[in-house]
C-alpha cells in the first residue's frame, strides 16, 4: 500500500512533470493560452497515460524485447485514436481549439518515457499509480500555467474576468514568446525552492534538472 | 512560383515551426547547447519530415481516404514516421556512412519530435496537394533549422557567462527561446 | 528464427486487438460525432439562413435522396409547422469546392439566404464571398434572380473574384435544382 501511494504521489511534487521531469514540452507550451484548454489537454494526457501505462505492464511480460518499442507506439497510438473519437463525441469545442495538439499526444516523451522507464518494468496497480500520479501532475502543471497566462494575457480565468478594472492585458504572455519566457522563469522559480530547501538542510546547492529527450528511451537513452 | 515563395517565407519566418507553432519543442530545447549538434539535428529534422510528409500524404491519399479509415490517422501516421526512420537509419548506414556519421545519432531522436508528424499531420488539415506538402515540409524543416542553430549560437555565448545558478541549462534557455520568438513576431503582417 | 517469429506474432496480435477495438469505439461513437460536428461546424450557416424557428434543426433532420446523392435537409418549424428549409451543397470554387447552405421558404419557393460553411479561397479576395455583402443579397431571391448578373441574374459578382462568385452561384442553382424535385415531398415530411 505504501509502495503504491510512494508511486502515485512522485507524480505530484518530487518528480512533477513537466518542471522537474522535463518532458513533452510542446502541449505544455501550445495549449496553455488558458486555464481550460491546459485543464482539458491534461485530462487527455492522464487518459492515455494511465490505460497506456496499464496496458504496457500486461503485456511486458510477452513482449519480445527488441520490437517493445514498437508495441508500446501502436499501444499508445490506439490510446490516442481513442481519446479524438471520445472528445470529438463529448467534448467537440475542447477538440477544436486543441487542434493538432490532440493526435500529438502520441509523440508526447512523457507517454513512451513512462511506458520505458516504469510500466514495462513494474506490475499493473504500480504502472497504474504512476500514471495516475504523473498525469494529474502535468494536469496541474498545466492548469496552472494556463491560468496564469490566461489571467496576465486575457485578464480572465477559466473564462471569468477576474481582474480590476483598468488592467491592462500583457497580449505578450497569451502569444508564443509569453509561454517561452513563463515556461523558463518558472522552472527557474522551481530550481530556486529546491536549492532554498536543500541550503536548510545543509545540504550543497545543485544544478536543476536538465532537459531529457533520451529518457524516453525511443532512442535507446543516446 | 510566388506561391511557392510566400509558401517558404511563410514557414520560415511568419509561421515558424517552433517559435510560433510551438512544434519541435523538445529537440529545440534539448539538442541547442552546441552549433554543431544544432546543425546535425537541424539536416535529419529537415531530410526526415520532406520524406514523412510524402509518404504520409500518399498513405493518406490511397490507402486511409479510399477504405474510410481516416480516424486511423494519428496510428498510421505514427507508424509510417517510426518504420521510416528506423529504415532511414539503416539505409545511411550501409550505403552513405559519412552522411551516417554526422545525422545518425540524431535519427533516432527524431521518432518522437512532434516538428515532423506536426508538419504531416498541418498538411492533411489544410488539404494541400503532394508537391505543395513537400515544399511546406521541407520550409519549415528548414525554419527549424534556423531557430535551432540561432538558439544554440546565443546558448554558446551563454556558456561563458555568469548565469544565477537556477536559471541554468533549461530555464535560460527557454527564456532565450522566448526573446526569439518576440524577435520573429516582427515578420507578422509580412504577408 | 524463432524470435523473429514470435516478434511478428505479438506485433500483428497487438495491431490486430487495437484495430479491432478502435472499429467498435468508432461504430458507437460515429452517430454522436456526427451531431457534434452538425452542431458546431454548420448550425451557425443553418441559423443565419433559415426563418425565426422553434425547433432544433439538427435534431430534426431528415435524409433524402435525390439523382442518387443523399442529402440531409434541416427544417425550421415554428408551432409545428414547416417555415424554412435548408441544406447544403457545394460549387467549384478557386482553391477548391465552395460550401454553400441554402435556405428556402416552402411558401413561396424563394430563397430565404445563404451561408458559406467551407471554402479555401484566397484570403482577402474570393474569401469576400463569405462576408455578409455579398450573401446577404440572396435573401428573397427567386431562382430566376439568383443568377450573376452576367448570367442575367441580379447577384453582384465580388470584384476581382469571379470564379469564386460564379461556384457560389452554381451552388446555389444546384440546390434549386434539387429543392424542386423534392419540394412535394418535402411539405408533408415533418407533419
Amino acid at each position: 500500500m505504501s509502495r503504491l501511494w510512494k508511486e502515485f504521489s512522485k507524480g505530484l511534487w518530487k518528480d512533477l512533470p513537466p518542471f522537474k521531469l522535463v518532458l513533452g514540452l510542446c502541449p505544455v507550451l501550445a495549449v496553455t493560452s488558458t486555464a481550460e484548454n491546459g485543464f482539458g489537454m491534461g485530462m487527455a494526457v492522464i487518459f492515455v497515460l494511465t490505460l497506456s501505462n496499464l496496458l504496457v505492464s500486461l503485456v511486458r511480460k510477452i513482449i519480445p524485447a527488441k520490437v517493445r518499442i514498437a508495441c508500446f507506439i501502436v499501444i499508445a497510438a490506439s490510446l490516442v485514436v481513442a481519446v479524438e473519437l471520445l472528445m470529438q463525441a463529448y467534448a467537440f469545442p475542447l477538440y477544436q481549439q486543441l487542434g493538432i495538439f490532440v493526435p500529438l499526444i502520441v509523440v508526447n516523451c512523457i507517454i513512451l518515457g513512462r511506458a520505458e522507464a516504469f510500466a514495462s518494468k513494474n506490475p499493473p496497480l504500480l504502472a497504474i499509480a504512476d500514471g495516475l500520479g504523473m498525469g494529474m501532475g502535468f494536469t496541474m502543471s498545466l492548469t496552472f500555467l494556463g491560468g496564469l497566462r490566461e489571467v496576465l494575457g486575457h485578464g480572465q480565468l477559466f473564462g471569468h474576468t477576474v481582474v480590476w478594472d483598468g488592467f491592462e492585458p500583457l497580449s505578450f504572455m497569451a502569444a508564443a514568446p509569453g509561454a517561452f519566457v513563463t515556461l523558463g522563469i518558472l522552472l527557474a522559480l522551481m530550481n530556486f525552492f529546491t536549492n532554498l530547501q536543500r541550503k536548510r538542510k545543509g545540504l550543497a546547492p545543485v544544478d536543476g534538472p536538465t532537459h531529457d529527450c533520451g529518457s524516453c528511451g525511443v532512442c535507446g537513452g543516446r | 512560383m510566388q506561391e511557392y515563395f510566400l509558401l517558404f517565407i511563410a514557414a520560415i519566418f511568419v509561421n515558424n515551426i517552433v517559435l510560433a507553432q510551438y512544434l519541435g519543442n523538445c529537440p529545440f530545447i534539448g539538442t541547442s547547447k552546441e552549433t554543431s549538434v544544432a546543425l546535425g539535428m537541424g539536416g535529419a529534422v529537415v531530410f526526415v519530415a520532406v520524406m514523412a510528409t510524402a509518404i504520409t500524404w500518399l498513405v493518406q491519399e490511397y490507402l486511409l481516404s479510399p477504405l474510410g479509415l481516416d480516424f486511423l490517422q494519428t496510428l498510421a501516421f505514427i507508424l509510417v514516421i517510426a518504420s521510416l526512420v528506423q529504415f532511414v537509419e539503416m539505409f545511411l548506414k550501409k550505403m552513405v556512412p559519412p552522411l551516417y556519421k554526422s545525422l545518425g545519432i540524431f535519427l533516432p531522436l527524431i521518432t518522437t519530435n512532434c516538428a515532423v508528424m506536426g508538419i504531416a499531420l498541418i498538411c492533411q488539415r489544410k488539404e494541400f496537394p503532394l508537391l505543395k506538402s513537400v515544399a511546406f515540409a521541407a520550409a519549415s524543416g528548414i525554419g527549424f533549422m534556423i531557430a535551432l542553430v540561432v538558439l544554440a549560437g546565443i546558448r554558446e555565448r551563454l556558456e561563458i557567462r555568469r548565469v544565477p545558478r537556477a536559471m541554468r541549462g533549461t530555464p535560460v534557455g527557454l527564456v532565450m527561446a522566448g526573446l526569439m520568438s518576440l524577435a520573429f513576431f516582427a515578420f507578422k503582417g509580412m504577408i | 528464427m524463432r524470435e523473429m517469429i514470435k516478434m511478428i506474432v505479438v506485433l500483428s496480435v497487438i495491431c490486430g486487438i487495437s484495430g479491432v477495438s478502435l472499429a467498435a469505439l468508432k461504430s458507437v461513437t460515429a452517430p454522436r460525432i456526427e451531431e457534434q460536428i452538425l452542431s458546431y461546424v454548420q448550425a451557425p450557416a443553418i441559423e443565419q439562413v433559415l426563418a425565426a424557428h422553434d425547433n432544433n434543426p439538427i435534431r430534426d433532420r431528415k435524409i433524402f435522396t435525390v439523382q442518387d446523392q443523399q442529402v440531409t435537409i434541416f427544417p425550421a418549424l415554428k408551432g409545428g409547422s414547416l417555415v424554412g428549409l435548408a441544406f447544403e451543397t457545394s460549387g467549384q470554387g478557386y482553391g477548391g469546392d465552395i460550401g454553400v447552405m441554402v435556405g428556402f421558404d416552402p411558401e413561396s419557393g424563394n430563397l430565404s439566404g445563404i451561408g458559406i460553411t467551407t471554402m479555401k479561397e484566397t484570403p482577402g479576395v474570393g474569401s469576400k464571398v463569405s462576408k455578409h455583402g455579398f450573401t446577404s443579397q440572396f435573401h428573397g431571391m427567386t431562382a430566376e434572380q439568383a443568377r450573376l448578373k452576367s448570367g442575367g441574374g441580379e447577384v453582384n459578382a465580388v470584384a476581382g473574384a469571379t470564379i469564386s462568385s460564379t461556384g457560389t452561384v452554381a451552388a446555389v442553382q444546384k440546390a434549386v435544382k434539387i429543392y424542386n424535385e423534392l419540394r412535394s415531398k418535402l411539405t408533408t415530411a415533418w407533419q
